[in-house]
């Protein structure tokens, strides 16, 4: 069936162009996994200076975090869904009448009413919306959200989502691979580098969809963090970002670019294996100690450290017209 | 200021554009030819998703039309370009192909035309010089971004499938432009008014083949002359199968990442260089500065959809997310179209 969106384009309370709806699933099974995601709009984050801004994203309401009327905090970035390739997975939204949001599983790609995009669809608000989908490939991907996405994404309405490979036969239990048959990793990373304009934290969520000048279209970041974290410096110790490993694992290091503005990552002079890019596998492995990207790349690096000792890891963000650095955001792999 | 063919973009403008499938339409010839093109270089206004009008120039079809991009030419190796243009304006313009790889130097250039006059571009197109390439005016650092400026298709000699000799295949005539340009009207009206150029943009419009996506509900939405995401010349249309080529150039300011959904993207070459393996990606780096990728959109059936499905609506859309608005708001008026499985 082909659609071109739910006959909206008129205003809904404040919002324009947006496209109400919370039909059942087509071809609804019962999955192997379920995520069930409320979302919050009154979550916060504060930078190594005593600043914050206000920050958005998604629940999980079986882990008993916030309900469908979007009041309260929550983790940032959203919690992570993480599957098994061949799954068939639910991602359950539910979303309070007052905002309008979808869950686009970025690199994931489904049936046109489980993308998430709300002009090709619909924008789910005053009940629940199931996501059904089956993922083919393992690697690293993201999900966000896709409804004035300048402002939603922005305001951090994003979490990981990492495909798991089927095993391989003959491994022992508990090996961990990038993809079916890929490299083998003991400790494991997920780097999302953001950058944060206090600018656009102030803006309802429907800001600018009616028309009038609300700035999205000039993100001036003034912080850059990763996974969540003031990469000023709180990432260098942070353990949910830094890694201290022990000399002779491999780490596996998920860098996604979850900013708006493109970005180089620098491994401190360790030479990194990339062995996949966006979900997919690469013919060959690429060896680098930096890698350039833009908004939305994931990388997925191999990193064997071959002595002990401690490797800084910075992410420049790159202003995407004239190149400029306007932040860098750090963080450490140690070797012990 | 200015005055001399003063136009309105719009219909007109694309109306040459609109012929046949939309799609850049191919047939291999045994012996070279001369392709013979002439492009006007006119002005005008084009309005704007927020109703601001914004001047431009085009390398445009006639004196009464104006053309943001130009009508693109697509030929073969060995074939002898001829491109004729008359500058319809009061200041001095020039086209230049641009090179096939970064730093190299231009193609071919018609040298500079002056106010009302005219020059004639030759240039035998030698092996090796397949690809895809931006021509536009360099008279200047900025006349690029008002609108002058389009592709030019070189395919290897005798093939209807290849990007280059030996390349992954598309489907015969399933191949098209991706031509990206952001516009901060600041510029453009200091080049009108005659005033002094600014040098610190912040682009306000951001345009796929000289036009923005309009949403559903919108004034002109699905209008072909109007709507990035229903012109035939942009939005990818095919079957499970339709492997399409497309080649993207980036004319504009900004860098951008390019993101399908549906389909990784097969990515071949990245700023005229063949790249060394095929990385299959759903976003890809889009340089500024005359960036261009080659990518093939594959048109498989989208992989992870449960039950499996091959007909569908998806978007194409630049994921650095500030070019998705138009004036500072309104999401989804700018650089993006439709992927339709059919």
């Amino acid at each position: 069936m082909g659609m071109k969106g739910g006959g909206g384009g008129g205003g809904m309370g404040s919002a324009c162009y947006v496209y109400p709806g919370t039909p059942a699933t087509p071809g609804r099974v019962t999955p192997d996994v379920t995520f069930r995601r409320g979302i919050y709009m009154n979550g916060s984050m504060t930078f190594d200076d005593g600043n914050s801004v206000p920050i958005w994203g998604f629940t999980d309401l079986d882990a008993g975090q916030g309900q469908m009327d979007g009041m309260g905090g929550g983790s940032f970035p959203s919690p992570a869904i993480r599957v098994t390739e061949g799954q068939i997975v639910h991602t359950e939204l539910t979303v309070g009448m007052m905002w309008m949001h979808t869950i686009h599983h970025h690199g994931i790609e489904p049936s046109t009413e489980n993308d998430g995009v709300g002009h090709l669809s619909w924008d789910v608000t005053g009940g629940t919306y199931t996501y059904q989908w089956q993922p083919k490939h393992a690697g690293t991907y993201f999900y966000h959200c896709h409804t004035n996405t300048p402002l939603h994404a922005e305001m951090g309405m994003y979490g990981g989502l990492i495909v798991d490979p089927k095993p391989t036969p003959g491994d022992p239990a508990g090996t961990k691979r990038a993809f079916y048959n890929g490299p083998i990793y003991d400790a494991e990373a997920i780097w999302v580098a953001d950058e944060i304009d206090p600018a656009f934290h102030s803006l309802p969520w429907y800001a600018g969809t009616c028309g009038g000048d609300v700035g999205l279209n000039n993100l001036n970041p003034q912080y850059f963090i990763i996974t969540g974290v003031d990469g000023a410096n709180s990432a260098l110790t942070h353990p949910g970002v830094a890694v201290t490993m022990p000399l002779g694992q491999t780490l596996l290091a998920r860098y996604i670019c979850a900013g708006f503005h493109p970005q180089k990552i620098d491994f401190g002079g360790l030479t990194v294996s990339v062995v996949a890019s966006d979900g997919r596998p690469l013919p060959a492995a690429w060896q680098t100690q930096a890698i350039e990207a833009h908004s939305a790349e994931r990388y997925d690096c191999i990193i064997k450290p071959t002595s002990r000792g401690t490797w800084t890891v910075t992410v420049q963000f790159l202003h995407w017209r004239t190149g400029a650095v306007m932040g860098t955001a750090r963080t450490r792999i140690n070797v012990i | 200021m200015e005055r001399r063919g003063f136009l309105k973009a719009g219909t007109a403008g694309f109306a040459s554009l609109m012929a046949g499938t939309g799609l850049l339409s191919w047939s291999p010839r045994s012996q070279a030819a001369t392709i013979s093109k002439t492009y006007y270089v006119t002005a005008g206004t084009q309005t704007m998703p927020d109703g601001v009008s914004v001047y431009v120039k085009g390398f445009s079809d006639s004196a009464a039309d104006l053309n943001v991009p130009a009508t693109p030419i697509i030929c073969q190796e060995g074939d002898t370009l001829s491109i004729t243009v008359i500058n319809r304006l009061s200041v001095t313009h020039n086209l230049v192909i641009g090179g096939l790889k970064a730093g190299d130097p231009p193609l071919a250039s018609t040298g500079d035309i002056a106010a009302g006059g005219s020059k004639t571009l030759t240039y035998t197109i030698p092996t090796g010089k397949a690809g895809s390439y931006l021509f536009y005016d360099n008279k200047t650092s900025y006349n690029v971004l008002l609108g002058l400026h389009g592709g030019l298709a070189i395919m290897p000699a005798g093939k209807t499938d290849e990007l280059y000799s030996g390349s992954p295949k598309f489907k015969e005539n399933k191949q098209l432009f991706w031509i990206f340009n952001d516009i901060d009207p600041v510029l453009n009206r200091a080049v009108q008014q005659g005033t002094a150029i600014p040098t610190n943009l912040t682009p306000r419009y951001f345009t796929i083949n000289g036009q923005t996506s309009l949403p559903p509900g919108a004034v002109g939405f699905d209008d072909p002359t109007r709507d990035a995401m229903a012109n035939p010349m942009t939005k990818l249309e095919g079957l499970v199968g339709d492997r399409t080529l497309v080649r993207m150039l980036n004319a504009g300011m900004c860098s951008h990442a390019v993101h399908t959904h549906a389909n990784h993207m097969e990515w071949l070459t990245d700023r005229g260089t063949v790249r060394p393996q095929v990385w299959k990606k759903d976003t890809l780096y889009l340089r500024n500065h005359l960036g261009k990728i080659d990518a093939i959109f594959p048109f498989e059936a989208p992989p992870d959809a449960y039950p499996p499905v091959t007909h569908g609506h998806f978007p194409m859309h630049l994921h650095d997310e500030m070019s998705q608005t138009a004036g500072g708001g309104m999401y989804m008026f700018g650089a993006m179209t439709e992927i339709i499985y059919k």
